[in-house]
């Protein structure tokens, strides 16, 4: 027998497994996969963290420069405990959340907006250029200036690092949408505004919420620059505080929230996507 | 030039439709667009007059790139012509003409509206009543074959499904005149048949103007009470042929069939002077 119609009586066996597979068995197929791979993550994590408490367990200096897993998770625990985690997270949570709705608002409507002018958007090209330039973590200092040391001041700075990136976000969806759909809005009839109001936002959607997912870092970051500034409490503030007196696992500590607090912001923001757009699940 | 002068054994009398315009749907007189290239000015139409009757369907083909999509949107009024006069109805005017439908190769459907949506799109923007449009909308989506696909989003549907949609949002609106750019263009041939024959039904029927735009001959062909040829760049009329195909003109098959069908392909096909290149 030769090679050939081996592989042809191989093909043969196969084709009957080549069955309609059932939609409860597809959907298993679907959960196994990503439970593979989240069990890859989770060990990639293991073998890192191991890694990292192993060079740590016996080395005083290493574990002072680099803290330790452990050291970490005591860290939480304490935290915890003293309820200094939940209170910072809230705190950060809410400047982050507020200068990323405000952010956004202010971005996207000013962005969308543009599409009605084109006089307008090009007179305001260059500002927006010049303004999305400048470093937001320069602006701190005035920042505070203006508008103290409390909650304010950390809403502003989030606002800041994210109101370009919305505006230039929501500009691109919008102008981006197509000339013939909108040639037949008006052969339709449409007003620009109801061309505005039925084309173009909706059409939008998909670059603000990929600017939404983009910006929620930068409202975190603006945020945690405006503690790092002046502040008496939130993630930022736990930062600098254990940073400046060199107990570095407890700035991993509070990088761990930080970091949960982003996951936790970017979930909801998919969430909310799925939601406001249903006709992109289904393919 | 063939048969300049509009045919005389279209069925006119009973297309009349039921608001009888004494005026005639489109005259085009003497059209000429170009276009600023890098400076340069382009001409792309360069005389072009035209005459779509009451109840008519009236085919353009011409070679490729020789401006028929131009041509389509200056009679739109999404385009200015340079020169020339466009009247709708036997009146100039300037912006979109009323109660003409508009469709082009793509479907141009709205993703995030379901087919029912999209075909209640005209209806909406005109400010009919919701209950009305849904019920006209549903209707016409049942017209066209797609009954039970009404809440699918465009993602879900076929090609041919997706262009069955678009015409049914051109016409729920009851436009007295169709402009149709390549519409079945994408389509498999079973489809476009499918599709052709239920357009040519729904235009006759309801009394309605057709002027269709095309690079498919024996589309232009079997569709039309008239086609018109045009010239290569900047373009001119060419050839006007009156179709008589004898046939019953709402069966794309038949009339595929019929006995000069094929003469008058092979006449459109010489006029369009095809080289390879």
């Amino acid at each position: 027998m030769t090679a050939g119609t081996e592989s042809g009586m191989d093909r043969a066996t196969e084709a009957p497994a080549r069955k309609p597979v059932a939609p409860a068995v597809r959907r298993w197929h679907r959960l196994r996969s990503a439970a593979i791979v989240l069990a890859t993550q989770g060990a990639l994590l293991a073998v890192l963290l191991g890694f990292w408490d192993h060079m740590t367990a016996n080395n005083k200096q290493a574990a002072f420069m680099f803290g330790s897993p452990s050291a970490i998770a005591g860290f939480l625990g304490q935290m915890v405990r003293d309820g200094s985690l939940w209170r910072d997270t809230y705190v950060t949570g809410l400047e982050t959340l507020l200068g990323f709705l405000v952010g956004n608002c202010v971005g996207t409507v000013i962005g969308l907006s543009l599409w009605y002018s084109r006089f307008v958007s090009r007179v305001v090209e260059p500002f927006v250029i010049a303004l999305g330039s400048i470093p937001i973590i320069a602006l701190a200092p005035i920042i505070i200036i203006w508008f103290g040391t409390g909650l304010i001041s950390k809403v502003a700075m989030s606002t800041l690092s994210v109101v370009i990136v919305a505006l230039v976000t929501s500009y691109k969806g919008a102008v981006g949408v197509d000339t013939d759909q909108i040639n037949l809005m008006r052969t339709l009839g449409a007003s620009k505004f109801q061309i505005f109001l039925k084309l173009v936002v909706p059409a939008s959607l998909t670059d603000i919420f990929a600017g939404l997912k983009l910006t929620v870092g930068f409202a975190l970051i603006g945020a945690i620059v405006g503690e790092f500034m002046s502040s008496s409490e939130g993630l930022g503030h736990a930062i600098f505080k254990a940073g400046s007196l060199y107990i570095i696992p407890k700035v991993f500590a509070a990088l761990v929230a930080t970091i949960a607090l982003a996951l936790l912001l970017t979930f909801v923001v998919g969430r909310i996507e799925r939601l406001l757009m249903p006709w992109r699940r289904i393919h | 030039m063939i048969g300049a002068v509009n045919g005389v054994n279209v069925t006119q009398g009973a297309s009349a439709g039921a608001n009888a315009v004494p005026a005639i749907p489109l005259v085009v007189q003497h059209v000429a667009k170009s276009y600023d290239v890098d400076g340069r000015l382009v001409p792309v139409i360069g005389d072009l007059s035209l005459t779509l009757d009451q109840g008519q369907i009236v085919s353009i083909v011409g070679p490729s790139g020789c401006g028929k999509t131009t041509l389509l949107n200056t009679l739109c009024g999404l385009l200015a012509p340079d020169s020339g006069r466009i009247s709708w109805y036997g009146r100039e005017i300037t912006g979109q003409p009323q109660n003409v439908g508009y469709m082009l190769q793509k479907d141009l459907l709205l993703p995030w509206r379901t087919a029912l949506g999209n075909v209640m799109l005209g209806l909406e923007i005109r400010g009919v009543a919701a209950s009305e449009a849904q019920d006209r909308s549903h209707a016409m989506l049942d017209q066209l074959g797609l009954h039970g696909f009404s809440d699918h989003y465009p993602s879900t549907l076929s090609g041919g499904m997706r262009q069955r949609v678009a015409l049914a949002r051109t016409l729920v609106n009851e436009p007295a005149v169709l402009l149709l750019d390549e519409p079945f263009a994408s389509l498999d041939f079973q489809n476009k048949l499918l599709i052709e024959s239920d357009t040519a039904k729904l235009v006759r029927k309801g009394g309605r103007s057709l002027l269709l735009i095309t690079h498919d001959i024996e589309e232009a062909v079997s569709l039309a009470d008239r086609v018109i040829v045009l010239s290569k760049r900047p373009t001119q009329v060419k050839a006007v042929y009156n179709i008589a195909l004898g046939t019953e003109r709402t069966d794309m098959m038949a009339a595929r069939d019929s006995r000069d069908f094929s003469k008058y392909v092979r006449q459109i096909w010489a006029d369009l002077d095809v080289v390879l290149q």
